[in-house]
């Protein structure tokens, strides 16, 4: 039974924007919510996501009183929680005078109060202010559970009308659907297991995905009530990579970087967050593009793939190994090719004595860099490099960290699992590990998404290379 | 109540279980083990946690307590490990090891289901009525549960045949509620070799160490410099230990020892499955603990020849059984080197290393004469002539700092360092030449690790180029488990 109408459906943990001095942007913040609302049931300004800790009691006021003037009569839910009663109850009475029409208010943390202490903190704040308290229970940051025994009686507290579990954890939120989801609603704080909470009985969400991709929400939202659990999956499915980016790396600051993406400029986190490089690394919000990319929410730029169509002894220009240097040398060459559209992949191999053109063109190689598509040698994984020693050359450039990651991710250790394999077979002789070096060529679409199907392409492709150009089935 | 027993102090190492290559437990080796140590300790633990009791079958576990006792011939107690996860395993493996003469038993917090105080306590008392002394061994790493204070002081006070405890987890407020409770009743031991000096001046009375198999000499220095009151002594000791015993807790305890053990000259094979070479125990780590083992004078140095083509030179080297009889092909060798953590500041060096006539040399030379914009080379030292290139293109200041000052001055000290080993011959220095291509993250923020990483990237980089690791049946073994970090989705 709810206490209130409007705990149900999709709520955006909305980040905070900031402008290049750390100042809060108020017109990015409008801007945000114009963006969002129309795919939304609520807001919540300044709640984790929105970085609620390293703003100022009057910034938040702002942001809330903003948040409010922009919902259109949608319901504002604000983070006003804060480590100490005392604070926690000023910031629930600015949100009341602001207009919001709740507050979600946050497991007192840092210094780990009792059971009993955790009960008073919101005892205290239920009575102190007549507004509408949500809990809120985010192990992750507050290091401690908001304990479900304190929750069940919590409930009883007429201005106590909710929860927002973000911890994922689903027996506590079953737990706690037990014992007071008869008195309160609860909402799912965790963007990773979106369906099965409502599928185990939550009223809705609060998350910060839902201000990059609400309406996928919206989708799961409808397709849980109308029962129809296989269409939900489908739907979770589609955001679950990026999901799991947004909760484990970084929160808010993978959201900023995201909305960026999609030309919704939030601006920079606040010190000691950065941007990237931090918490999100640059890996990963290179993912985070090419995952919105498939969602459709950014245009892909434009690639003319395409495999190298010269004979296979002229494809080694970059070396500066003409195909009459190749022959002259006596140099071995294979190429093979494996896999579909946007995994498939073709790797031209060159083989051959340390003492010759190819020895020079390998040392020469790791002096020079070539921009976006640095060569690397080969590895199993760090410290297991294989032999005979071989370089990987990106034949095609690496627009972004995500694509160089296919390269000394699946396709380096499927090289090198090719090679290692080809050795216990005697198809490389075991003379060639210490004698000679090799040059792969690895043309691998900037497209590609699936690291499983690439990797098992590329060793199927460097197994066919190897066994032409040692001289097997070839 | 007074001391129960005056027998339990000291310095005891934990035990490896040697295996053979075909996984049997390889006797003569453990014998050689037992005799390697007994000079330097107080006591001997076999089928312990190190000596992988785990693994061991009811008879294995019987075998290796039998050897123990008969290497030990009476000169000092022997203290067999014997716990097991069922009480009714326990009483037999204990009442086994008073029968094969153990002087006491050591035996671990029953495990994997996790019993209630209630239970450990009358699994203990169980254990008490056979009548063998027991060491109550607390290890929540491996066990997932803690002894809380009140369970060991109750299995103290009441069991008449408890006369210790190993408390392994590095807790020492812990140990403190140990000494404040049953101190002087039942003798109590450290477990972990990070904090032993910390624990003895505290007041325990001895250690059951892993690392002892490698170094019970230095232990037992620590050991008596406390007795003596020179806590200075055993700081000192223990700081000069301190990396190796951390990678021995931290990285795989087990075949951490076993490989030390292997580098020394006392081979003991592998850990069993599922405990793999490279695994817990990194490669870095091996790299590591090598050089560890050299500083503390473990791993002793041999002449060894390098044949530059037009000459031989020597030099002084730290080998291990695995090293090459002589160094040859001077062409090109490629090495590489990887260490972390944290993970922005990692290092990894793609090496070459050759003559200056040969194709390196051409490289340099010709790399020197170009002009390349985010990629700039510089030579970072002339003895041996070596090349610093940046892998990742260089953008911002701290980009150009981190690479040609941090990464630069580690490659450079790494090269000094191999050069006082005898791994670079000083008689060579003048005709070789490296080029070293060093990763630096972009996001890397710490200088003293971006220094240090690559310290030891290259270092390793080096070793690895001249003696053509990995080898092929190391490559053949690994392939199947081997993960590689970017392999998968974030």
């Amino acid at each position: 039974m709810s206490k209130v109408p409007w705990m149900k459906g999709v709520y955006p943990a909305l980040v905070t924007p900031c402008d290049k001095s750390g100042e809060v942007d108020e017109p990015g913040f409008r801007k945000l919510i114009r963006h969002v609302l129309p795919n939304v049931d609520g807001l919540v300004p300044c709640g984790t996501t929105g970085e609620f800790n390293y703003l100022t009691a009057e910034e938040q006021k702002r942001l809330i009183e903003i948040a409010v003037e922009e919902a259109g009569g949608k319901p504002v839910i604000a983070g006003a929680g804060a480590s100490g009663t005392r604070e926690a109850i000023q910031l629930v009475r600015n949100a009341k005078e602001a207009g919001a029409t709740a507050c979600l208010i946050v497991t007192p943390y840092f210094l780990h109060p009792s059971d009993k202490g955790i009960y008073q903190h919101y005892y205290d704040i239920a009575t102190a202010v007549d507004i509408p308290i949500v809990l809120y229970n985010i192990p992750q940051v507050t290091d401690a559970y908001l304990p479900r025994r304190v929750v069940e009686d919590l409930a009883d507290i007429p201005n106590i009308v909710g929860l927002k579990d973000s911890s994922g954890d689903l027996t506590y939120t079953m737990e706690v659907l037990e014992f007071a989801g008869d008195r309160i609603d609860l909402f799912v704080g965790h963007d990773e297991v979106v369906l099965p909470a409502l599928a185990g009985g939550v009223s809705g969400m609060i998350l910060a995905s839902a201000q990059v991709y609400p309406e996928v929400w919206q989708a799961v939202f409808r397709a849980v009530q109308a029962g129809d659990l296989a269409e939900a999956r489908r739907l979770q499915r589609s955001v679950q990579k990026l999901s799991r980016i947004f909760c484990r790396y970084g929160g808010g600051v993978a959201v900023k970087q995201a909305l960026k993406m999609m030309g919704v400029d939030a601006g920079q986190p606040r010190q000691p967050l950065k941007p990237v490089g931090g918490a999100l690394l640059h890996e990963d919000r290179a993912e985070i593009q090419m995952e919105l990319e498939k969602l459709g929410k950014i245009q892909a730029p434009m690639t003319n793939f395409q495999f190298p169509q010269k004979a296979l002894a002229e494809r080694f220009g970059d070396l500066e190994l003409s195909a009459g240097a190749i022959r002259q040398a006596g140099l071995r060459l294979g190429t093979g090719k494996a896999g579909e559209e946007p995994e498939w992949v073709q790797l031209d191999l060159v083989a051959g004595p340390k003492e010759s053109p190819l020895g020079d063109a390998y040392a020469y190689q790791l002096t020079y860099p070539l921009h976006r598509r640095e060569a690397l040698t080969t590895i199993l994984e760090p410290n297991l490099t294989v032999r005979p020693a071989t370089l990987i050359l990106p034949a095609v450039e690496q627009r972004n960290l995500r694509q160089a990651n296919m390269i000394y991710g699946p396709t380096q250790s499927a090289v090198a699992r090719a090679i290692v394999d080809a050795l216990e077979a005697g198809v490389i002789p075991q003379a060639a590990m210490e004698e000679e070096v090799m040059v792969v060529l690895a043309s691998v679409d900037p497209r590609a998404l699936d690291r499983h199907a690439l990797y098992h392409n590329v060793r199927a492709a460097m197994a066919a290379a190897i066994g032409q150009a040692f001289g097997v089935g070839g | 109540m007074g001391r129960k027993t005056d027998w339990f102090k000291g310095i005891f190492p934990a035990l490896v279980t040697p295996f053979t290559q075909d996984d049997r437990i390889d006797e003569p080796a453990y014998r050689a083990l037992i005799r390697h140590v007994l000079p330097h300790v107080n006591g001997l633990v076999p089928a312990g946690t190190t000596g992988e009791f785990s693994y061991l079958s009811i008879e294995e576990r019987k075998r290796v307590i039998q050897i123990a006792v008969d290497e030990a011939g009476g000169r000092v107690p022997v203290v067999a490990g014997a716990g097991a996860q069922s009480t009714r395993e326990t009483v037999a493996l204990t009442r086994w090891a008073k029968e094969a003469g153990a002087v006491g038993a050591l035996v671990v917090a029953p495990y994997y289901l996790k019993p209630s105080f209630n239970e450990v306590y009358e699994h203990f008392e169980r254990v008490n009525e056979i009548g063998l002394p027991i060491i109550l061994y607390n290890i929540p790493q491996c066990a997932g549960t803690h002894f809380r204070w009140w369970t060991a002081e109750g299995m103290a006070k009441n069991f008449e045949n408890v006369v210790g405890i190993k408390d392994s987890s590095g807790d020492l407020p812990f140990m403190e509620a140990l000494f404040e409770k049953v101190k002087g009743e039942v003798s109590i031991f450290v477990g972990h070799d990070e904090v032993v000096t910390a624990a003895l001046a505290a007041g325990a009375d001895g250690a059951i160490l892993a690392s002892a198999n490698l170094i019970p000499d230095l232990w037992q220095k620590v050991y008596q410099a406390v007795q003596a009151g020179d806590l200075a002594t055993a700081q000192q000791w223990q700081a000069e230990v301190q990396k190796l015993v951390r990678i021995v807790v931290r990285c795989g305890s087990t075949q951490a020892v076993k490989e030390g053990l292997g580098m020394m000259g006392l081979p003991v094979g592998n850990s069993r499955h599922p405990i793999v070479s490279g695994g817990a125990f990194r490669r870095e780590d091996r790299e590591e603990l090598r050089s560890q083992l050299e500083v503390l004078g473990k791993i002793g140095r041999v002449e060894r020849e390098f044949d530059l083509g037009h000459r031989v030179v020597k030099s002084q080297y730290p080998a291990v059984p695995r090293t090459p009889a002589r160094f040859e092909g001077f062409t090109l060798k490629v090495g590489e080197g990887f260490a972390g953590p944290p993970f922005q500041e990692l290092a990894h060096i793609d090496l070459l290393l050759g003559l200056k006539e040969g194709p390196v040399g051409r490289a340099i030379e010709r790399a020197l004469n170009e002009e390349r914009t985010g990629h700039e080379v510089r030579v970072i030292t002339e003895r041996p002539r070596t090349l610093l290139v940046p892998t990742v293109t260089v953008r911002t200041a701290k980009q150009r700092r981190h690479v040609y000052e941090e990464a630069a001055r580690g490659v450079v000290q790494a090269i000094e360092a191999e050069i006082g080993a005898g791994v670079l011959p000083e008689e060579g220095l003048d005709e070789l030449c490296m080029i070293a291509n060093v990763f630096v993250h972009p996001a890397a923020a710490i200088r003293q690790r971006i220094m240090f990483n690559n310290y030891k990237a290259m270092r390793a980089a080096v070793r690895k180029a001249l003696e053509g690791r990995p080898a092929l049946d190391e490559l053949i073994h690994e392939k199947e488990a081997a993960r590689h970090p970017f392999r998968y989705a974030p």
